[in-house]
């Protein structure tokens, strides 16, 4: 009855404060300019935080099923780089039910239903601004995915699987303009798999396919803010 | 004795080779109903609705439901693992 009462205030005091909040996105999802290294990440940065913000928000409100962190966008240098290589990132949790299916499926077959699922559709909202893809300092594009494990929790806490993907501009710009596919795509991409904190490596991924998920799937009932619309 | 260590060697590689892979009809299975895998109906947000009236989620109830941590503090790889500002 005690645990039942305190269900019962912890969901009321949720609702209340849902009224209070304002729905937007968090602003924090964007790497600050200043937080870069150096000139050519900071010019990257300011050019175009209004490109990077509204990723954000197309993020937030049309792809309500994933989750962004904080500094999970932005003009990163993939790690290890030998030059200051500058490549436009993203970095998505991905929220899914359990299937035993996807589970006995082995990782690279799980990265490559994910990479066939988001990379391509990430792609095409990093450069709905033009100006983005057109700027000479941009050297490519990274999507980072992240999954729920489908295994007993570790401490009480989940286990995600993560596949990080590295493009190069030019690779990028064939595919979005149709001149290879999404077979080609994965094949040029670089890609790196953790499970868990654990680096697994570059990993060649399963067969890939073009799945058109993104643009089908509807959270049942979900309502879109006012005036927010989605492509 | 070689023989029947050879045996159980060749049957452990064949466990755990099986064991490792999807097969052929789980990959087919996957693909065909991939887009069942991505309900958000376990997040319960009915509670939110009441009887009668038209059922809705909103991007608040969503974002919500994450801040109350009701999924626990992951164990994943970190940011900086892969990339650098």
């Amino acid at each position: 009855m005690r645990g039942s009462l305190h269900v019962a205030a912890a969901l009321a005091l949720v609702f209340m404060t849902s009224a209070a909040v304002v729905a937007a996105p968090q602003g924090d999802r964007v790497l600050p300019a200043e937080q870069y290294t150096t000139d050519k990440g900071r010019r990257l940065g300011a050019t175009h935080a209004r490109a990077l913000h509204d990723l954000n928000a197309v993020l937030y409100h049309c792809w309500p099923w994933v989750e962004t962190q904080r500094a999970s966008i932005g003009f990163y240098r993939p790690k290890n780089a030998t030059q200051d290589d500058r490549y436009l990132s993203v970095r998505i949790f991905i929220e899914q039910d359990a299937s035993p299916i996807f589970s006995r499926l082995p990782f690279e077959q799980r990265a490559a239903a994910m990479f066939s699922r988001y990379v391509g559709p990430l792609l095409r909202r990093m450069t709905v601004s033009p100006a983005v893809a057109a700027d000479p300092n941009l050297d490519g594009f990274t999507t980072i995915l992240e999954w729920t494990k489908q295994a007993a929790p570790a401490g009480g806490r989940p286990i995600h699987e993560t596949i990080a993907v590295f493009v190069d501009k030019a690779t990028a710009i064939e595919y979005l303009s149709g001149r290879i596919d999404i077979k080609a795509l994965a094949t040029r991409a670089r890609v790196l798999g953790f499970d868990g904190e654990t680096a697994l490596g570059a990993i060649t991924l399963g067969p890939t396919y073009d799945d058109n998920f993104v643009s089908t799937y509807k959270v049942a009932n979900y309502q879109l803010e006012q005036g927010v619309t989605c492509q | 004795m070689r023989s029947v260590r050879g045996k159980l060697l060749l049957l452990t590689v064949v466990i755990l080779s099986v064991a490792g892979c999807a097969t052929g009809e789980e990959w087919n299975t996957w693909y065909t109903h991939r887009t069942h895998f991505a309900s958000y109906d376990h997040l319960g947000f009915s509670v939110r609705n009441t009887e009668g009236g038209t059922p809705r989620v909103t991007r608040q109830d969503i974002a919500l439901a994450r801040d109350e941590g009701w999924w626990g503090k992951p164990i994943t790889v970190s940011q900086e693992q892969i990339l650098e500002r």
